[in-house]
């Protein structure tokens, strides 16, 4: 079985029915897709699988042979953050930050298809998503900031500064 | 006082929209073995034995650890306040609760030590449970301890607060308003499902990695259960994937650090969605019995209360959060004369434990409820009914705590401002302070003296 995931060509080992949320962070060590209930019911495992938001939990490995896999990991260019990532850190959309990977990768793919989205297509779009720590506004606010271009420039360099802990 | 009203960066606001945040489950070992736990299936019954010899023998298992492998297995979280510990971490001679916690395994992967849970033989007498604790006193129910099902801690079986003539302000009433309220129990359901992982050291020290919301409370309760010091434990943790109260019983530790020490291997444990749902502990229920006696012009002359607090099957937190119910059940009004009595059930329920402002959410709850359905017998706007009897400078709480500065009208106020209320002139002009004038009828003239009462625990007695 091979994935290319965040662009790269990857061999995978596990099972052909491991879910890809397991093969994501157990085998490729990948840890941003959260394991929140592993039933479908949280949307914190949210990939993108060619470019549509899955649930890791719920997808098999075989069922996604040969896809492109993007991780919340793929979406700066290891120097700058994506704008979804630039809006969700200046407008504190992430609390405890456990829902954020998801909420990211599920606003990624609306913003894709929609650049433009309304606040109604933003909450649509994150309505089987979970959070139990901002009440879901700031996080509104964030995407829809991106949406509808209000969002503040990408400060340079961000992702290369650290952040790790 | 640069960062009050300051917009400020988080300072782990970039590793969470990267990615880059470690929390517990994102944590890894070599040679790390994964660990389940066995949990009743019943509410309540008595064990009668416990074999863990097939699971011991299943191939990939490398370890099993019940009450017979933890040095210290009963250890209570409010010891240092008198509550004697009651909760065994392994479940001994009986269980209590559905979900409680039987055993442990570590085994090779997650799927290995699942099987191998199936494999432990425990021969259960299953008794009937007691769920219903608006039952708690009949003499019939099922009794959870031989001493009963109601505690407090010595020399106390309830927590009561008295302050004024209750009787007299029930006999002067023109309105007797009665209410029932029963908020239900609350799973704090935190994105993170608990756990933790631990690291033998080759220095023997165990290095625990964790979501714990209370660093030196775990470390605490896990040195008790393993009877070790607390510097031979180093706690890796901070970073909490939601918490509400719902991490800071410790529930994981101690299992995985005794498989630890047993295997000699890091072991980690991660609950389920449906373990955390189902087995950890939640906010409790609660059932609240209130009576006002109101005068026919609005005031609130006196309140009795009579709370049940479902603890579920052992104390945790309970006596405390239902000291800290007791005391606000007067809300942020001025009730002159109070008498509350909060007892403390034990249940085959989960036990419960701590949630955001647990004790004093049910307090409000049934007070606002309660409130309300005043204003409604009596005729009168219910904001203007709250603000009548609104705390003011120099009031004086059931505790005997004189006010100095309440926020009850300001508050009241914005909020009739902010959903477009209408407070007649009256109400809508009146000021945060002292007592005088028409805001000061007979039955409030004498807060002073009442001061000088003292303990209002005493007086009742």
């Amino acid at each position: 079985m091979h994935l290319v995931v965040n662009g790269v060509e990857e061999e995978i080992r596990s099972d052909a029915l491991t879910s890809l949320l397991r093969v994501l962070r157990e085998e490729l060590h990948i840890t941003s897709p959260k394991a929140g209930c592993e039933q479908g019911g949280c949307g914190a495992c949210t990939v993108l699988v060619d470019g549509e938001p899955r649930r890791a939990c719920l997808t098999p490995l075989a069922a996604v042979e040969g896809s492109e896999i993007t991780t919340l990991e793929g979406l700066s260019d290891g120097v700058n953050l994506a704008p979804i990532q630039q809006a969700f850190y200046d407008k504190y959309a992430s609390q405890c930050g456990f829902c954020s990977p998801g909420m990211m990768m599920a606003s990624t793919a609306l913003l894709t298809s929609t650049p433009g989205a309304s606040r109604e297509q933003i909450m649509e779009a994150l309505e089987g998503h979970i959070c139990r720590c901002t009440g879901y506004v700031k996080i509104i606010d964030a995407v829809e900031s991106v949406a509808n271009g209000s969002a503040g420039a990408a400060s340079n360099g961000a992702v290369a500064q650290g952040g790790s802990r | 006082m640069k960062a009050v009203g300051a917009r400020l960066p988080r300072y782990d606001g970039l590793a969470h929209v990267t990615g880059r945040t470690q929390y517990v489950a994102d944590w890894s070992a070599p040679g790390m073995l994964a660990c389940k736990g066995l949990r009743s299936p019943h509410h309540s019954a008595r064990i009668v034995s416990i074999d863990t010899s097939r699971a011991e023998a299943h191939p990939g298992v490398r370890g099993v650890v019940t009450c017979k492998d933890i040095p210290k297995n009963v250890v209570g979280h409010l010891e240092a306040l008198g509550v004697p510990a009651d909760e065994p971490y392994f479940a001994d001679g009986e269980v209590r609760y559905k979900g409680q916690l039987i055993a442990g395994v570590a085994a090779i992967d997650e799927a290995t030590a699942t099987a191998a849970l199936d494999l432990i033989d425990v021969v259960y007498e299953e008794r009937t449970p007691f769920l219903d604790i608006r039952k708690a006193f009949d003499p019939d129910a099922p009794k959870i301890t031989e001493k009963g099902n109601v505690f407090f801690y010595d020399p106390y079986d309830h927590r009561k607060v008295t302050k004024g003539d209750v009787d007299a302000a029930f006999e002067k009433a023109d309105v007797i308003v009665k209410g029932s309220y029963r908020p239900s129990a609350i799973e704090q359901a935190p994105i993170e499902p608990q756990g933790c992982l631990v690291v033998p050291e080759s220095d023997g020290r165990l290095t625990v990695y964790t979501c714990t919301q209370a660093m030196y409370f775990t470390m605490g309760v896990l040195a008790e259960h393993l009877q070790r010091t607390p510097g031979s434990l180093k706690l890796v943790g901070g970073t909490v994937g939601g918490g509400f109260g719902g991490k800071v019983d410790s529930a994981s530790e101690p299992c995985a650090a005794l498989l630890a020490l047993k295997t000699r291997k890091p072991v980690r444990w991660i609950f389920t969605r449906e373990e955390e749902m189902l087995c950890g502990s939640v906010r409790a229920s609660w059932h609240v019995e209130m009576a006002d006696a109101i005068s026919k012009d609005g005031w609130l002359l006196g309140r009795k209360v009579l709370t049940l607090h479902d603890a579920g099957a052992y104390t945790r937190f309970s006596s405390y959060g239902a000291t800290k119910h007791s005391f606000h059940l007067a809300g942020a009004y001025t009730v002159p004369a109070l008498r509350t009595r909060a007892y403390v059930v034990w249940s085959n329920h989960v036990p419960t434990t701590a949630m955001r402002g647990f004790g004093v959410t049910s307090a409000s709850f049934a007070i606002e409820m309660q409130m309300t359905r005043g204003a409604h017998v009596l005729g009168m706007d219910p904001w203007e009914y709250r603000l009548k009897n609104a705390n003011r400078p120099g009031d004086l709480m059931p505790t005997r705590k004189v006010l100095e500065d309440p926020s009850t009208i300001d508050t009241i106020q914005a909020c009739a401002k902010a959903v477009g209320h209408p407070l007649s002139a009256t109400y809508a002009e009146m000021k945060n302070e002292g007592r005088s004038g028409e805001w000061l009828p007979d039955h409030l003239r004498d807060q002073a003296a009442d001061a000088k009462l003292g303990d209002p625990q005493g007086a009742a007695r």
